[in-house]
């Protein structure tokens, strides 16, 4: 059906980003697809070292699924500030990741875990990175007459922690951070991963800044060159909720409160 | 080209309800003008403020970014499913904790309250912020409202 409207068609999910945009006319397809009802794409499960959960899964499944409870924490905490309950009732993943709002939630998740995410097309089933999947605003890889099927998410024994600054609760997030770390035997760390959402035209892990923090113990210099990281290679934009300076300045300051969140997370022995 | 409409069948407080609808028909707009149900209320149409709340499943959803064609097969219940002699003992909790002034929020409050019961979950007053922040209301200061909702929900 997609290939016959030739990308003028939207693929209906969740419905909550999509119908508002038709609501206030700010899109005008041709044809709305209600994938709804196609059987089999909303499941969560674990599969060999990764937690597979379909397009079609709502945010409040996986809210409260104990998989991604115990082996995805970090989306787990993430989901929680999507929206509110009757949004997460109705929102799915899938149709975050295809929507790819520079602010959303799940697409930062997914690229701090290191997600693949599954999309199935005319010509076949392909497998994309997260990090390879968002082009711009509103913009991924997918083809017009592509869907994304399924998000796969890899086990991880990292420490984790998240922050976003919005100006209401439940609104669109101005910034967010989300971080990842190994512990080392030595009170270090091995490997830490920053993903920054709201601060360029896609969300991004945060490569540089990455590098500077992993294998040191965090410390406050660390954490200033991070964020200074973290800032050269944002690109933030003025909208409604923020101009770029101000987005620019909470950067560096969201960068030191999710570090310092897991630390604090390591110490209690939380991961 | 106007698009030929959809036919769709479903239940609307336990009733069986059989409709043609317009593909764009949003299910508030069905539920109101169509099925002249208008204790759901319209307020921003764009999913902030959850005045069209209404239980599609029995989940709290926001009927104004919801298509009528999507309710097909579904379930929905609105504020007029607690009609009776007697007020619902929800709407009873609201009445006696004072939890609404103008009223315009009070469906889709009880509806939300009346399916997080449902849920079976013991909550503390924090979490019940986070289950009722979908809707909005101008007056109150939700103070009454939160304490209306403990009160049902604790009532056994």
């Amino acid at each position: 059906m997609l290939e016959r409207y030739q990308g003028n068609a939207r693929l209906l999910a969740g419905g909550q980003s999509l119908v508002p945009l038709l609501n206030m006319r700010l899109m005008q397809p041709e044809a709305v697809i209600d994938i709804n009802r196609i059987p089999g794409l909303d499941g969560v499960r674990e599969d060999n070292g990764w937690v597979r959960i379909g397009a079609l899964a709502r945010y409040s499944a996986i809210e409260w699924s104990p998989v991604v409870g115990s082996r995805l924490p970090l989306l787990s905490e993430i989901v929680r500030y999507i929206g509110d309950r009757h949004v997460r009732t109705r929102g799915t993943i899938g149709g975050s990741l295809a929507h790819a709002d520079p602010t959303g939630e799940i697409a930062l998740a997914a690229l701090a875990l290191d997600a693949t995410i599954v999309v199935r097309g005319p010509s076949g089933t392909r497998e994309v990175a997260a990090r390879e999947f968002f082009l711009g605003p509103y913009f991924t890889v997918l083809e017009p007459a592509e869907m994304v099927v399924e998000v796969r998410f890899p086990h991880h024994q990292m420490v984790t922690a998240f922050a976003e600054h919005a100006r209401r609760h439940g609104d669109f997030c101005v910034i967010s951070v989300a971080a990842l770390g190994e512990p080392a035997g030595d009170g270090g760390w091995k490997t830490v991963r920053l993903a920054v959402g709201g601060a360029s035209h896609r969300p991004f892990v945060a490569e540089a800044a990455s590098a500077v923090l992993s294998n040191t113990a965090l410390e406050p210099d660390a954490i200033a060159a991070a964020g200074a990281a973290c800032v050269d290679a944002a690109d933030p934009t003025d909208d409604i909720r923020a101009s770029a300076d101000y987005r620019a300045h909470l950067l560096p300051i969201y960068v030191r409160r999710v570090l310092g969140e897991m630390k604090t997370r390591r110490r209690q022995g939380a991961t | 080209m106007t698009p030929l409409p959809i036919d769709i069948r479903l239940k609307v407080n336990g009733e069986p309800v059989e409709r043609a609808v317009e593909p764009r028909r949003s299910l508030v707009d069905f539920l109101r003008h169509d099925l002249g149900l208008t204790g759901t209320h319209v307020g921003c149409e764009q999913g902030v403020c959850g005045m069209c709340t209404v239980l599609f499943d029995g989940e709290p959803i926001k009927s104004c970014i919801m298509l009528a064609a999507q309710a097909d097969g579904a379930e929905i219940t609105t504020i007029e499913a607690l009609n009776g002699e007697d007020l619902h003992p929800a709407q009873r909790a609201f009445k006696e904790a004072h939890g609404l002034q103008c009223g315009y929020c009070t469906p889709a409050f009880v509806l939300t309250t009346v399916a997080l019961r449902e849920r079976g979950l013991r909550l503390e007053r924090d979490e019940l912020k986070e289950e009722l922040a979908g809707v909005l209301c101008r007056c109150t200061g939700y103070q009454n409202i939160l304490t209306a909702v403990e009160s049902y929900l604790a009532d056994d």
